[in-house]
C-alpha cells in the first residue's frame, strides 16, 4: 500500500504540470472565444448570431466525454489527426468557450438599459458607451460566474485521461492499474483535485475581489 | 419670451395602441412646465419622445427651431432610476461625457464636474462611488451629470418616484433651485404640492392627449374638467386619509 501511495505521488508530480498547463491554456482560450461568441450573439445580426447559438447549444447539450471522443477518434475520419494533448486542449477550450459565452451574454443582458440611455442622451457614441459603460458594468456582474467556471474546468481536465492525455488522472490511474491499489490511488487523486479546486476557488475569489474593488469600490 | 421648445402633433404608437395622440406644446425660455396625469396617461412617453429616446409615429420636436436627436446637447434628461454608472465615482460620472463628447482635458472636465456637483450640494462626496451614496444623493449626482452638459431644456421623469419620502426633499430642493435660476424644464411628477409650487404652467395628460393646460391655480383649484377633478380627488383623498 505504501508503495502504491508513493507511486501515486510520483505520478501526481508528473501529471500535475500537464493538467495545470492545459487548464490555464483552456481558460485563456475559452474565455477569449467565449467573450467573442457572447459579444457577437448580443451585438451581431441574427444570421451571424443564430449559428453561434446553435453551436453553443450543441456543446452544452452533449457530454464533454463524447466531445473528446468525437474530436480525438472522429477527427481522422475527416482528415483531422490530432495528438492527444492538442485534441484535449481543443475540446476543453471549446467546451469552456460555450459556457463562458453564456456568462458574457448574460452579463451584456444584465446591464441596465437606462445606464446606456443616459450615455446616449449625453452624446456618447455607441462604441464609447460599450467600452466605457457596458464592459465595466458587465465585468462586475460576471466575475463570480467566471471564477466558478474556472473551477469547473479544472475538474473537467480529468476527462482528458480517456483520450490518453498524460495529465493527473491518466498518470495516477496508471499506478492503480499496475498495482491494483485502486482505492488508495483514487483517494490520492480525489484529494489532489479537491486541493486544486479549493486553491483555484480561493485564487478566483481574491482576483474577483481585487477587480471588483478596482471597478466599483 | 421666445419659444425654446416646440412640440407639434407628437404621436407615438406601440402596435395598435396609441400612446400619444398629437401633443402640441410650446415652452418659452426659463419656463417650468409640470406634467401630471394618471398612470399610463403618456407622461413619461411624452418626455421620452421629446428626448428622442422613443420613436414617434408623427409630429415634430424642435429646440430653438432645430430638430433634435439624443446626444446633440439640446435636451438633458433625468430619469426615475438614477442610472449612475456604478464603476465610476460621482466626479467621474459627471466628467465622462465632458471628456469624451466635449473633448475637454481631464483636469478641466474634473473641475467642471466638481462645480456641477457643488451646484447640487455634493462637492464633498465627489470621490464616492454610487454604491456609497444614498438614493437622494445619487439622483443629485445624476442631475449634476446632466447639468454639466448645459442642455437648453431639462426633462425630469418622476425624479423622486424611486426615493423614500425623507429623501425626496433634497432632490426637490435642487430642482427648485434650478427653476429659480431660470432653467427651462419639464417635470413629470406625482408630487402635486411640488408641481403646484414650482411650475409656471401645468399640463394635464390623459390617454395620450392634453386635457388642459393652465396655471397651477387653474389646474389644481379651478379646473372643471371631470377627469382632472377625479384625478385630483383621488390624490387628495389619499392625503386626507393620512391627515384624518
Amino acid at each position: 500500500m505504501m508503495q502504491a501511495l508513493q507511486d501515486s505521488l510520483v505520478a501526481t508530480a508528473q501529471g500535475l504540470p500537464v493538467t495545470l498547463a492545459i487548464w490555464l491554456a483552456a481558460v485563456a482560450l475559452g474565455m477569449a472565444g467565449g467573450f467573442l461568441v457572447g459579444a457577437l450573439r448580443f451585438f451581431a445580426p441574427w444570421p451571424l448570431a443564430l449559428p453561434l447559438a446553435m453551436a453553443v447549444e450543441a456543446v452544452r447539450g452533449t457530454p464533454f466525454l463524447v466531445q473528446c471522443f468525437l474530436l480525438y477518434f472522429g477527427g481522422p475520419f475527416i482528415g483531422i489527426d490530432l495528438a492527444p494533448v492538442t485534441a484535449g486542449l481543443l475540446a476543453l477550450s471549446l467546451y469552456g468557450a460555450a459556457y463562458f459565452s453564456e456568462v458574457f451574454r448574460a452579463g451584456f443582458l444584465a446591464v441596465p438599459p437606462g445606464q446606456l440611455e443616459v450615455a446616449r442622451m449625453l452624446g456618447l457614441s455607441r462604441p464609447q458607451a460599450v467600452l466605457r459603460i457596458m464592459l465595466p458594468v458587465m465585468a462586475l456582474g460576471v466575475l463570480p460566474s467566471l471564477a466558478n467556471l474556472c473551477v469547473i474546468l479544472i475538474k473537467e481536465t480529468a476527462v482528458l485521461s480517456i483520450i490518453t492525455v498524460p495529465e493527473l488522472t491518466f498518470r495516477v490511474q496508471g499506478v492503480g492499474t499496475s498495482t491494483f491499489a485502486f482505492a488508495e490511488t483514487l483517494l490520492v487523486l480525489a484529494l489532489v483535485y479537491w486541493a486544486l479546486s479549493e486553491l483555484t476557488a480561493w485564487g478566483a475569489r481574491t482576483a474577483e475581489r481585487r477587480i471588483a474593488r478596482a471597478l466599483a469600490a | 419670451m421666445s419659444t425654446i421648445l416646440q412640440v407639434r402633433g407628437l404621436q407615438r404608437r406601440v402596435g395598435a395602441t396609441e400612446i400619444l395622440r398629437g401633443i402640441d406644446l410650446d415652452v418659452t425660455a426659463g419656463e417650468v412646465i409640470g406634467v401630471i396625469g394618471p398612470s399610463g396617461s403618456g407622461k413619461s412617453s411624452l418626455l421620452r419622445c421629446i428626448a428622442g429616446l422613443d420613436d414617434i409615429a408623427g409630429g415634430s420636436v424642435q429646440v430653438e427651431g432645430r430638430t433634435t436627436r439624443p446626444g446633440d446637447g439640446a435636451i438633458g434628461m433625468v430619469f426615475q432610476q438614477f442610472n449612475l454608472w456604478p464603476h465610476l465615482s460621482a466626479r467621474e460620472n459627471v466628467a465622462l461625457a465632458l471628456r469624451l463628447v466635449r473633448k475637454m482635458p481631464a483636469a478641466a472636465a474634473a473641475e467642471k464636474a466638481e462645480a456641477a456637483l457643488a451646484q447640487v450640494g455634493l462637492a464633498a462626496l465627489a470621490a464616492r462611488k454610487p454604491a456609497a451614496l444614498s438614493g437622494g444623493q445619487q439622483q443629485r449626482v445624476a442631475i449634476a451629470r446632466t447639468l454639466a452638459m448645459e442642455p437648453r431644456v431639462l426633462l425630469f421623469d418622476e425624479p423622486t418616484a424611486a426615493l423614500d419620502p425623507e429623501l425626496t426633499t433634497e432632490v426637490l430642493d435642487v430642482i427648485r433651485n434650478l427653476a429659480a435660476s431660470g432653467t427651462t424644464m419639464l417635470v413629470v411628477s406625482h408630487e402635486m404640492g411640488f408641481v403646484a409650487g414650482l411650475a409656471h404652467r401645468v399640463v394635464f395628460l390623459d390617454h395620450g392627449q392634453v386635457v388642459q393646460t393652465g396655471s397651477p391655480r387653474e389646474i389644481f383649484s379651478e379646473a372643471a374638467e371631470p377627469r382632472i377633478r377625479s384625478f385630483l380627488q383621488t390624490y387628495l383623498s389619499r392625503v386626507a386619509w393620512v391627515q384624518g
